[in-house]
C-alpha cells in the first residue's frame, strides 16, 4: 500500500547567479578586501595590499572590515563594497 | 497565570479618547481602556522577533497595577498562539482593519504609547530599547523592569508596522496572511505546505528517509497520519511559518517543525516545547547562523526548568547528559534534525567544526530542583519559578570535574575552577562564558557550608584565573597577544589574569544523579552581541 511523506526540509531552490567574467588583469581595477574581524585577517590583507598595488597595478583598494566573524555582513559593509571590480574576502585564522 | 490570557480578540467596555495627533480629530474608540488612569498602549506583530523579545519585559509593569492593553495587527490565532508563547499576562486586543494602528500611526513595531490620566500620549517608544522602558517603568511609579545584564541587548530596531504595508487593506484575510502570493512580502507568515512524497509498496521507507533526510543515524519515517497527531496540540495552522532557520533560513512552519519530531520519535505533547525551541534557536541573540557554521565545537544545549520536566518526562538525575529518556533524547535530536533539514546546516557541509561534538546527535538536560536548594536556574534568568521554560547554550562538550575527597564546599569549588580555566583556551581571557552543571553531592556539600547560588557564582569569578608565569615569555599562543586587555588579580597568592568577564558568565545548574561526586563545566562560544547569547523563552502550559 503506497504511505505517503510529509517533505521535513527546505523545498525553496537556491537561485543560481552566475560569476561575473573574470578579470583579464588587475591593473587599474578597484579591490575590495574584507576582513571578516577574525585575528590574523590584517596580516593577510596588509600583504595583499601591497601586493595588489605594487605587484599588479591596482587602481584602488579599499579595505572593509565586518563588525564581527560570527554573523553576515550588516548591509552598510556590503555598500561600502558596491562598485568594486573584485573583491577578496580574508577568512583568516 | 503563564500562558493565559483571556481578553484576546474580546470586546471589552470601551470609552472614546482623543487621538495623539489632533485634538480635532475625531475621537477613537479604545476597547478595554479604562479612563482617568494612566495607560501603556503597545502595538505588537507576532512574527516581529523585536515584538518577541520586548512584550514580555511589560509583564513586570502589569503585576504593579498598570493599565496595559496590546494591540495585535495579526489575526486571532496568531495572536492567541503569541501570547501562549510569550506568556503575556496582560489584556491583549485584535487591533481589526488596524484602525488604532492607522490612528496613533507608529513607523515601526513594537511601539508603547503611555496615555495620561486624560488619555493624551505623553510619551511613546519603538522598537526594543532597555532604557526607554525602565523610563516608562520610572513614569508609572514602577522598579526598572529591563536589566541590563540580563542576556538581552540594549537596544533592537522593530518591524514596520503593518499599516503601512501597501498589502495592509484588510490585514486579517487569508491573502494578506500569506503574504499576498509569492511576489509579496519576503518574510511570509503563512507558507505553502509542505510537499507530499508517495512511496509505492515494496519501498523501504526507513532506507528512504535515511538517505534523503536527516543525518547518520535513521529516522522514523514523517506520514502524513503521523505528522498529523503530532500536529494535533498545535493550536497554529501547518502552514505558519514560526521561524526561519540560520544558516539557509528555511522556513520553519508547524507542518515541518512537526515532520522532524516524528523523525526523532517525540510524542505529541512535546509540541508545546518544540515551538519555543525553534523560536529561541533563530533568536537573532542565539546567533544560530554563526553556532551552525562555525569550526569550533559548539552545539545548542538545552536546558529545562520547571513542572514541564514532569509533565513530559524530562530526567534530570543520572545519566543526565546520556540516552536515558526519551523526552530529552528526541527534544534534542528534533531540534538538531530541523537545524539541518530546515536550516542547512548539514556537517558535511556548511557546519564545519573541526571536531564536532556528539551533542549534535542531542543535547538536552534538566535541572534536579529537586535536590537543589536553591531558586531554579530560570528563575536566574528572569521568569517564575512556577512557569516553564528552556534555555539555550551553545555549547561545548562537558569537562568533568571529580571531587571526591573535599570536606569543604570552598575545596569543590577550587575544583570547578581549574575546570573552568581551561575553557575556550587556556590562556585566553575574559571572552567567554560556562555553564557548570553542579552535582547534587557538591551542592550538598556548598549548602551546608553556607554557599548561596550567588556567593558560589562570585567564588568561581574571583578565583578561577590563569597564572601570569605562563605568559612569560611570549610564545605567540592564543590569548597571549590580548594581555593589555586582562584583569590582574591574585589567587591563592599568586598573580593571574582572571579568566572571565564578569559573575554574570558563569551560570550554575544543578543536575545529575544523587550518588557521585561528578559536576561539569561547558565551555562556550563566541558570547556576547558580536557572538551567541544565551536565550531563555517560557513553555506554555498544557
Amino acid at each position: 500500500m503506497p504511505v505517503t511523506l510529509v517533505h521535513p526540509g527546505n523545498e525553496k531552490t537556491p537561485q543560481a547567479a552566475a560569476p561575473p567574467a573574470r578579470l583579464q588583469s588587475l591593473a587599474g581595477k578597484k579591490i575590495g578586501l574584507l576582513d571578516i574581524s577574525k585575528p590574523g585577517g590584517s596580516f593577510f590583507l596588509d600583504r595583499l595590499e601591497e601586493l595588489m598595488l605594487t605587484r599588479y597595478q591596482a587602481g584602488r583598494v579599499m579595505r572593509v572590515k565586518k563588525p564581527t566573524y560570527t554573523k553576515n555582513a550588516p548591509p552598510q559593509v556590503i555598500e561600502q563594497l558596491r562598485g568594486m571590480d573584485a573583491v577578496i574576502e580574508a577568512l583568516a585564522d | 497565570m503563564t500562558g493565559r490570557n483571556d481578553c484576546v480578540g474580546a470586546y471589552l467596555p470601551s470609552i472614546l479618547v482623543p487621538m495623539k495627533t489632533s485634538q480635532r480629530q475625531p475621537a477613537l474608540e479604545i476597547q478595554g481602556y479604562r479612563p482617568g488612569k494612566q495607560a501603556l498602549l503597545v502595538f505588537f506583530e507576532t512574527d516581529c522577533p523585536t515584538c518577541q523579545l520586548a512584550l514580555p519585559y511589560l509583564n513586570g509593569l502589569a503585576g504593579g497595577g498598570v493599565q496595559i492593553i496590546g494591540f495585535s495587527q495579526d489575526d486571532d490565532a496568531r495572536t492567541r498562539e503569541f501570547v501562549r508563547q510569550m506568556a503575556i499576562t496582560y489584556p491583549v486586543m485584535l487591533d481589526r482593519g488596524l484602525q488604532l494602528s492607522r490612528a496613533y500611526d507608529p513607523r515601526s513595531v513594537p511601539a508603547i504609547f503611555l496615555l495620561d490620566e486624560h488619555g493624551s500620549v505623553a510619551k511613546s517608544l519603538v522598537g526594543f530599547d532597555k532604557d526607554g522602558l525602565n523610563e516608562l517603568a520610572a513614569l508609572l511609579g514602577h522598579a526598572p523592569i529591563a536589566p541590563a545584564d540580563d542576556g538581552a541587548p540594549a537596544w533592537k530596531p522593530g518591524c514596520g508596522s503593518r499599516h503601512l504595508d501597501p498589502h495592509s487593506e484588510d490585514p486579517h484575510s487569508e491573502e494578506a496572511a500569506s503574504g499576498g502570493g509569492e511576489s509579496a512580502p519576503i518574510l511570509r507568515r503563512v507558507a505553502q505546505p509542505a510537499q507530499r512524497i508517495t512511496l509505492g509498496d515494496g519501498e523501504d521507507l526507513v532506507e528512504f528517509c535515511y538517505h534523503e533526510f536527516g543525518d547518520a543515524l535513521p529516522v522514523v519515517p514523517p506520514t502524513s497520519e503521523k505528522v498529523a497527531a503530532m500536529l494535533k496540540p498545535s493550536s497554529l495552522s501547518p502552514e505558519s511559518v514560526v521561524a526561519r532557520v540560520p544558516p539557509c533560513y528555511g522556513e520553519a512552519t508547524v507542518e515541518k517543525i512537526a515532520a522532524n519530531a516524528v523523525m526523532a520519535g517525540c510524542r505529541p505533547e512535546m509540541m508545546r516545547v518544540l515551538l519555543p525551541l525553534v523560536r529561541a534557536a533563530c533568536d537573532e541573540r542565539f546567533n544560530a547562523h554563526g553556532v551552525q557554521a562555525t569550526t569550533h565545537f559548539a552545539a545548542p544545549l538545552i536546558m529545562i526548568n520547571g513542572p514541564v520536566r514532569d509533565e513530559l518526562g524530562f530526567w534530570s538525575r543520572q545519566n543526565v547528559f546520556s540516552n536515558v529518556a526519551r523526552a530529552n533524547s528526541t527534544l534534542g535530536r528534533a531540534l538538531q534534525l530541523i537545524l539541518l533539514n530546515i536550516g542547512g546546516g548539514r556537517p558535511d557541509g556548511i557546519d564545519m567544526s573541526a571536531l564536532g561534538n556528539s551533542g549534535k546527535f542531542s543535547f538536552c538536560i534538566a535541572e534536579n530542583e529537586e535536590e537543589s536548594p536553591w531558586e531554579p536556574f530560570h528563575v536566574d534568568r528572569g521568569l517564575q519559578r512556577g512557569e516553564s521554560a528552556l534555555s539555550l547554550f551553545a555549547a561545548e562538550p562537558p569537562r568533568g570535574v571529580s571531587e571526591h575527597t573535599a570536606q569543604r564546599g570552598e575545596t569543590v569549588l577550587r575544583a570547578v575552577c581549574q575546570a573552568l580555566a581551561t575553557v575556550w583556551s587556556y590562556r585566553l581571557c575574559g571572552r567567554n562564558e560556562a555553564v557548570v552543571v553542579l552535582c547534587p553531592e557538591h551542592v550538598k556539600t556548598l549548602h551546608r557550608d553556607g554557599f548561596t547560588k550567588p556567593a558560589v557564582r562570585q567564588f568561581l569569578f574571583e578565583n578561577t584565573g590563569i597564572p601570569i608565569r605562563y605568559y612569560t615569555p611570549a610564545d605567540g599562543g592564543e590569548g597571549t597577544q590580548l594581555v593589555s586587555q586582562y584583569r590582574e588579580i591574585t589567587i591563592l597568592g599568586e598573580r593571574c589574569y582572571q579568566k572571565f568577564s564578569s559573575p554574570e558568565a558563569i551560570h550554575i545548574f544543578v543536575s545529575g544523579g544523587t550518588a557521585g561526586k561528578f559536576s561539569a563545566v561547558l565551555g562556550s562560544w563566541a558570547t556576547g552581541p558580536a557572538g551567541s547569547q544565551m536565550v531563555t523563552y517560557p513553555i506554555p502550559d498544557r
